[in-house]
């Protein structure tokens, strides 16, 4: 029988080599900061909310956050496009190699960031590291009083005290899609499942799909010339596409 | 005033007294490890060796098995469909009467599952099914009468097992391969 | 020998113990033993670990969105919007998403409730019969004028019931509020409408089609009118791949989010934004040349520069912008309409449409299309016709107050005295769904469903170009004791008799809501239709509601429009202090959505704060007084004062102040309150509306913004939680050199 041993699973690739498989495009033109995808992303992904004191101290769970900046002083102020920050699923991911447990991987199969709870120890270095700060770390046993956990999402584990979490592009959607597809002995068509936050905007200004299908609408519009990567520059490939507009 | 009581624990008598402290500790480990291995106390004492000799499929009553992540627990509407024509409920000693006081009662019946993975888990029933697995292959022979008559687990579900399993059926293809052991496909 | 005994000791046994712990209890099978209850009756198309989906309509505000709600084993677990509902296409905004926490609320009203006193913590459970009796004894007893019924602003099936009640039995006419429709000013726009279109309308702005838009402090990417919709015509507006892009200027004093998103953000004086439209217009009109309009020719466009403290010279780029698009709009709203000349406002910007022809044409002004069971425009109370009420609540002319979906006693200023007016009504029963302030003061408390547990339809009042009507059907069975309103008033009705007894003459809601959709079955151009009620009943639970499947907006009439002369006077404003005061409705919040704990950790689109109220205030201003982030100032109007902390903000004028309305709960649940160090329950934040004097415009809207405050400090300090980090924004702790 073959063992783990015996397989070269995790080949280390170069860089360059990487190629991502799920993407995101994010017109931030268009975005009108209204926090829906962050509600969203919390609804769907069972996030805790932690109150006033912890979030006063940074410690608030948001898997996407929306950031704006300001450019000049009044009255020429300008508000900069709000920009929603979430987990960039780099294809070069810097929270990786840091990971003393093993717990941030890389997803061979979906070539996503992996956040593994029962492997993760808490040690903060993966938030440490992560470039776009995007990593959230469960201080405390957050309170869900009763009946609050009856809208848990089945499909998602609930995260205690101790861990890391991050935005997962809604995995547990990709695997459903993907069962549902495989049952019905077909692939998964562009366009048949988005992520929470993709969902809910009122703007469309979230596409998700297969950045490896030239086809998709994700990968059409990646091509446009405008489009931006974040902190690209550190070699971290990330899979999110920005659109600064204006 | 800890050295003393080392001190102390050095004499003969103390000895004896770790020595039967040990035991008793052990004992009690062994105690807790065994209850982990008994089924535990079900409302009805189900014989799923019977309903596997009648040639009852599996997924008659557990239909979720072949559609989706869970396998689900038939509701007492389906068992008193066939029961209300095929039994006297009338015996006294039958585990059917549990059966028949729920349904005229109109009280759910809790049972305790014994197959469970962690939370951290994302189960999938049905492609396992769809894969091939027949549901001895985790579950056990349920047409064994020599099973306690509630289902029991044969192995601990846990991730070597698992992962094991994975890697065998995924053969000499790379690319299953890769996508049956990766993390992120049961954790999430 | 030491006696002491070391850390090191203490953790050798520490050690031994937790290991034996450890051994005897993780493995046990207790931590494993967990009991499933099988369904008794599994429904046919349940599957178990299956989602069921179910479509309905979203109650967090009145704009009517659809939702699909996916529920596993009787749970609901997530919102998501219906794509086939025209109003909303499949998308929904942060309240949507966050009525979960409304439905599984750890503080919601459980049973049917009688109040020893009014404002006491003592209750009795009742039963529902005793409850239902309450009720009927209420409407038997008393004259049918001196029953009164306030509800919330949704033009809901509730709504046509009392309507219903009240026509057969010359009850008074059920009043529908909502602190949105105040800052919204929809009366005025109303009003507006009325006066220029000759129809009382609730405009719609097709901000899509347009290629330029001027917005006169309306906020339709926060919480305005119908804010999914507009926020799919902004990206309309500014969609690149298959037209030019679209320009958006915003006129208002303190930067909105959405003035955050204007190409060009134009801070005016308070007040002067009939003037600046009005200026606009006529500069427009001397660059196109021809006849000057006469609504136009008054105006002085330097006199208006100098007034709105706008240059000259932008008001001229901003003219030829307007006037050498092919597809300008503007839209009136928000904070410019609740002044004393809010329906000036109005109508200097509607003429600005007129000018640019756009009426009734892709990227204009329409009138909204009305739902399908609907005649005319019905729009929710002003705060005058609100004050009407409360006058007669003091004349003792109101003897029994049913509340329904509106909580007065936040959603109403203090200063029209609610409050006060409530003690002169002998009886008052709440049928709120939360134990918010109003449901405090009443006499009795009988819990409606929440809005995913009940029947319902709501009439799509604007946003659409197809009228609609969406439907609500129960998600998930109810959580507590409660009972529909409509089945207490149809049941109260049947055992009071006589006229209320005819006028309901129904078995339940359901057989109700039939009655009121029946006409539609047959009717041409719907989205569904059907030979019998019970198969058109199981299409519109089925499909989330009933749809024109063709565009029922009405076109304005423009004559006359340019011929009339708008009255461009500057606003007057109460008060003595130097600052303008300009509240606004908290995009993530609203009105209502304090007590659910994740919209509270939504940070503020522009500030970042969560979980507080905060005065925003120019940092020229605040160094020039010595007030830092986080100071405490209090804020007194001439109809009373607040404390807040400071909140510097760089995009507003140095002479105006703005505070969000949202907070400031002193009941509705832990998450809108908060406790203070001995565990009492205190307000989280304040609530803006406190500072509001009785000062009305023209058409009847609350001058909520029509006000001059004072500021003092307090040299407290009350730190704000927000997600930006000061470093990264203010460069606070960087060092000199940045």
């Amino acid at each position: 029988m073959a063992t783990l041993a015996d397989l070269k699973i995790s080949e280390v690739k170069l860089a360059a080599e990487q190629t991502g498989k799920w993407g995101m495009v994010i017109d931030q033109d268009i975005c009108t900061g209204c926090q829906a995808c962050v509600a969203a992303c919390a609804m769907e992904n069972n996030v805790t909310f932690v109150g006033e004191v912890d979030s006063g101290y940074g410690r608030s769970m948001h898997w996407i956050r929306i950031e704006r900046f300001w450019e000049g002083e009044y009255p020429e102020v300008k508000m900069t496009p709000n920009q929603p920050m979430l987990c960039q699923q780099c294809g070069h991911a810097t929270c990786e190699p840091v990971c003393p447990a093993f717990a941030t991987v890389h997803s061979q199969a979906e070539q996503l960031n992996l956040q593994v709870y029962n492997r993760c120890v808490g040690t903060r270095y993966c938030a440490n590291n992560c470039p776009y700060q995007v990593r959230s770390f469960n201080w405390r046993d957050y309170q869900r009083p009763e009946p609050l956990p009856n809208q848990f999402n089945p499909d998602v584990t609930v995260r205690r005290v101790g861990v890391m979490e991050k935005c997962t592009f809604c995995i547990q959607r990709i695997h459903k899609a993907q069962d549902k597809a495989k049952s019905e002995g077909r692939e998964v068509v562009d366009g048949e499942f988005t992520t929470a936050c993709a969902q809910a905007c009122p703007a469309n200004a979230i596409v998700f799909g297969r950045v490896d299908d030239p086809e998709s609408l994700v990968s059409q519009l990646g091509k446009q010339s405008h489009g931006v990567k974040h902190l690209e520059e550190l070699g971290t490939l990330p899979n999110v596409t920005y659109f600064k507009g204006g | 005033m800890i050295k003393r009581i080392f001190d102390w624990l050095k004499q003969p008598l103390g000895l004896i007294a770790v020595g039967i402290a040990v035991l008793a500790l052990f004992s009690l480990a062994a105690y807790g490890l065994y209850t982990t291995q008994q089924p535990p106390a079900q409302p009805i004492q189900f014989p799923h060796w019977k309903h596997a000799a009648f040639g009852i499929q599996c997924l008659y009553c557990h239909p979720g098995a072949a559609k989706g992540p869970s396998a689900g627990i038939p509701s007492q509407a389906k068992c008193w469909g066939c029961h209300n024509q095929i039994t006297k409920t009338t015996d006294p000693n039958s585990e059917l009467r549990f059966l028949v006081k729920h349904v005229q009662e109109g009280t759910p019946i809790e049972w305790v599952p014994v197959a469970q993975v962690p939370d951290f888990v994302q189960f999938n029933h049905r492609a396992h099914v769809a894969a091939g697995k027949n549901c001895e292959d985790c579950h056990g022979d349920m047409g064994d009468k020599s099973q306690i008559t509630i289902a029991q687990n044969p192995q601990v579900f846990n991730m070597g097992w698992c992962l094991n399993c994975h890697i065998e059926t995924a053969g000499q293809d790379h690319e299953k391969l890769v996508k049956l052991s990766d993390c992120g496909t049961c954790h999430y | 020998m030491s006696k002491q005994f070391s850390r090191r000791d203490f953790l050798k046994l520490a050690g031994v113990g937790a290991a034996t712990t450890a051994i005897l209890t993780g493995c046990g099978p207790a931590s494993r033993y967990v009991k499933r209850e099988p369904y008794m009756q599994m429904p046919e198309y349940t599957y178990n670990g299956q989602s069921t989906y179910y479509a309905t309509t979203c109650r967090e505000c009145a704009a009517g969105c659809g939702l699909i709600v996916r529920t596993s084993q009787g749970r609901a677990i997530k919102t998501e919007g219906n794509a086939n509902n025209p109003l909303n296409l499949g998308k929904t905004c942060a309240r949507g998403q966050a009525t979960l926490q409304g439905l599984y609320n750890p503080d919601r009203v459980t049973d049917p409730i009688k109040r020893s006193s009014r404002g006491g913590d003592s209750t009795a459970v009742m039963d529902w019969d005793a409850s239902i009796q309450v009720v009927a004894d209420a409407l038997k007893n008393n004259k049918p004028e001196e029953i009164a019924f306030l509800m919330g602003m949704a033009p809901d099936h509730i709504f046509d019931l009392v309507t219903d009640l009240a026509n057969a039995t010359g009850m008074n006419a059920p009043m529908r509020f909502g602190a949105l429709g105040m800052f919204e000013a929809r009366a005025t726009l109303s009003k507006a409408a009325e006066n220029l279109f000759g129809q009382a309308s609730l405009p719609f702005f097709d901000v899509g089609g347009a290629q330029v838009v001027f917005s006169f402090g309306a906020n339709f990417l926060e919480t305005w009118l119908s804010p999914v919709s507009y926020t799919r015509g902004f990206a309309g507006l500014r969609e690149a791949r298959t037209k030019l892009r679209g320009k958006f200027v915003q006129f208002e004093s303190r930067m909105s989010s959405t003035g955050g998103k204007a190409d060009e953000w134009i801070p005016l004086r308070p007040g002067t934004e009939a003037l600046v439209a009005l200026a606009i217009g006529r500069l427009a009109a001397e660059i196109r040349g021809g006849a000057m309009p006469r609504a136009f020719a008054s105006v002085d466009p330097k006199d208006a520069a100098t007034k709105s403290g706008i240059k000259l010279e932008t008001l001229e780029h901003l003219a030829e912008m307007f006037a050498n698009s092919t597809g300008a709009l503007a839209i009136p709203g928000g904070a410019a309409l609740g002044q004393s000349n809010g329906l000036a406002v109005a109508e200097a910007v509607l003429a600005l449409n007129a000018f640019s022809d756009n009426l009734g044409k892709p990227g204009g002004v329409y009138l909204s299309a009305l739902a399908p069971n609907q005649t005319e425009y019905n729009r929710p109370a002003s705060a005058r016709e609100m004050q009407a009420l409360v006058q007669k609540m003091f004349d003792g002319k109101i003897k029994v107050l049913f509340v329904h979906g509106v909580n007065p006693l936040f959603e109403l200023p203090n200063s029209l005295e609610f409050g006060g007016a409530s003690k002169y009504v002998s009886q008052i029963i709440s049928f709120a769904t939360f134990p918010d302030e109003t449901a405090r003061e009443a006499d009795y408390v009988f819990p409606d469903h929440h809005g995913l547990e009940s029947w319902g339809y709501q009439r799509v009042a604007t946003g659409s170009a197809q009228p609609v009507l969406s439907g609500a059907q129960p998600v998930v069975s109810p959580y507590y004791n409660t009972r529909a309103t409509a089945d207490v008033l149809i049941t109260a009705a049947q055992l009071a008799g006589g006229k209320f007894a005819e006028a309901l003459p129904f078995k339940d809601e359901v057989e109700f809501l039939q009655s009121k959709i029946a006409s539609l079955m047959s009717e041409a151009d719907g989205s569904i239709s059907a030979l019998d009620i019970p198969t058109f009943m199981a299409y519109f639970q089925q499909h989330g509601g009933y749809w024109k499947m063709s565009d029922g907006r009405g076109v304005p009439s423009a004559e006359d429009m340019l011929n009339r002369t708008i009255a461009a006077d500057e606003a007057e404003f109460a008060g003595e202090g130097e600052f303008f005061f300009v509240p606004f409705v908290s995009p993530t919040l609203a009105e209502a959505g304090a007590n659910k704990p994740w919209l509270q950790e939504l940070a503020d689109p522009t500030t970042t704060v969560m979980w507080n109220t905060w005065v925003e205030m120019n940092p020229e201003t605040a160094h020039e007084l010595g007030i830092e982030n986080d100071d405490v100032v209090k804020i007194v109007s001439e109809a009373g004062a607040l404390e807040a902390p400071v909140y510097v903000y760089p995009a507003i004028r140095p002479d105006t102040i703005a505070m969000p309305f949202g907070q400031g709960h002193t009941a509705y649940g832990r998450y809108a309150t908060d406790v203070d160090k001995d565990g009492n329950i205190i307000p989280r934040g304040v609530n803006p509306a406190d500072l509001f004097g009785q000062h009305f415009n023209e058409a009847g809207d609350l001058a909520f913004a029509g006000m001059k405050v004072k500021i003092e400090k307090t040299g407290v300090k009350k730190p704000l939680s927000r997600l930006e980090s000061l470093m990264g924004v203010y460069g606070i702790g960087l060092g000199e050199e940045h």
